[in-house]
């Protein structure tokens, strides 16, 4: 052991005295403190799982209904190409009738 | 037996913590595994959820944290806060305590890096203030222990003027006497990194209190 060490090892049997000692009070207070944290934790802990699972569900749930309710909006208002409309079918076409083996066209 | 107070009931008693009571257990000794097996058994009961074999752990390793934090903050009350701090993230972050290892080192390293992190707020603010480098709040000696003598007095003075991370070490060293690797891994520092503060605090500790090793320049 060197003299440093042995200026140390003097030093800490000094120092020891400098150690705080917490009294009784403040022991039963900080515990009692740390109960109550860990308590009220505990208690949102629960809502927190409960958050965390239904905050996405709910988010994904108003994704869909959004989606579908701006589908609908649009399906309802956009003009239906594929069907033809009857002034189309009219002015273009020609419709055959077929009466007693004789087919009649009508424009 | 007085048991616990709030929860000294059946999931105390189960954990055998009925015969402890509030400042009745000695300073906890160190070591690399867990051999208290109360011990073990309430932090294991604490990680499946029952908060109030906690108390234990609270109670057991109360008087070092303390100690700790006031060797950081200097004043009773903010010790009390900062310990209760430490106490409460400890059980926050105890899925990721190693099972088998002792609580002791992990609950030291978490009030130790919480008052570093006061040092540093500090240290910001006291950049904000226009007068006096020397910190105000440091000074208050009216919270010393009581049984300190002139020695102890002279010793702190020497520690309370070392600049901060040696002060740090200096204390964790001398005051709470935790070897350098314990003290290493309490502040994160390398091992190599404490024994370098803990020389430079002793190289200024010794022209402070030359007449403690009778002035020579060992």
């Amino acid at each position: 052991m060197t003299d440093n060490d042995n200026f140390l090892d003097r030093l800490r049997t000094g120092a020891r005295q400098l150690r705080y000692e917490p009294d009784e009070m403040m022991s039963i207070r900080i515990a009692a403190r740390v109960r109550e944290r860990i308590a009220a934790e505990s208690q949102t802990g629960i809502a927190q799982i409960l958050a965390r699972w239904f905050r996405p569900v709910v988010a994904s749930l108003a994704t869909l209904a959004l989606v579908a309710t701006l589908g609908i909006q649009w399906a309802e208002q956009s003009p239906d190409t594929s069907a033809p409309s009857l002034d189309t079918m009219t002015s273009t076409q020609t419709v055959d009738i077929s009466i007693g083996g004789d087919t009649f066209s009508v424009e | 037996m007085t048991p616990l107070p709030m929860f000294g009931g059946a999931a105390a008693g189960s954990l055998g913590f009925d015969r402890l009571a509030f400042g009745v257990e000695k300073a906890p000794t160190r070591s690399a595994t867990n051999e208290d097996p109360i011990e073990a058994r309430a932090i294991a009961a604490v990680k499946t959820g029952d908060a109030a074999a906690y108390d234990y752990l609270v109670s057991k390793y109360m008087r070092r944290v303390v100690s700790i934090a006031w060797g950081v903050v200097r004043n009773a009350a903010d010790a009390e806060d900062l310990a209760q701090e430490a106490f409460v993230k400890a059980f926050e972050n105890i899925g990721r305590f190693k099972t088998g290892e002792p609580f002791g080192p992990w609950i030291y390293r978490i009030v130790t890096n919480l008052g570093l992190d006061v040092m540093k707020h500090r240290k910001r603010f006291r950049h904000e203030e226009i007068t006096d480098a020397a910190p105000a709040e440091r000074r208050d000696r009216a919270d010393l222990p009581a049984i300190a003598n002139e020695l102890a007095e002279r010793i702190d003075r020497g520690i309370e003027s070392l600049p901060e991370m040696q002060r740090m070490v200096a204390r964790l060293y001398l005051v709470e006497e935790f070897g350098h690797s314990e003290i290493a891994k309490m502040t994160g520092l390398s091992e190599g990194t404490v024994r370098s503060h803990l020389s430079l605090a002793r190289g200024k500790l010794k022209e402070k209190l030359a007449d403690l090793h009778g002035g020579s320049n060992d």
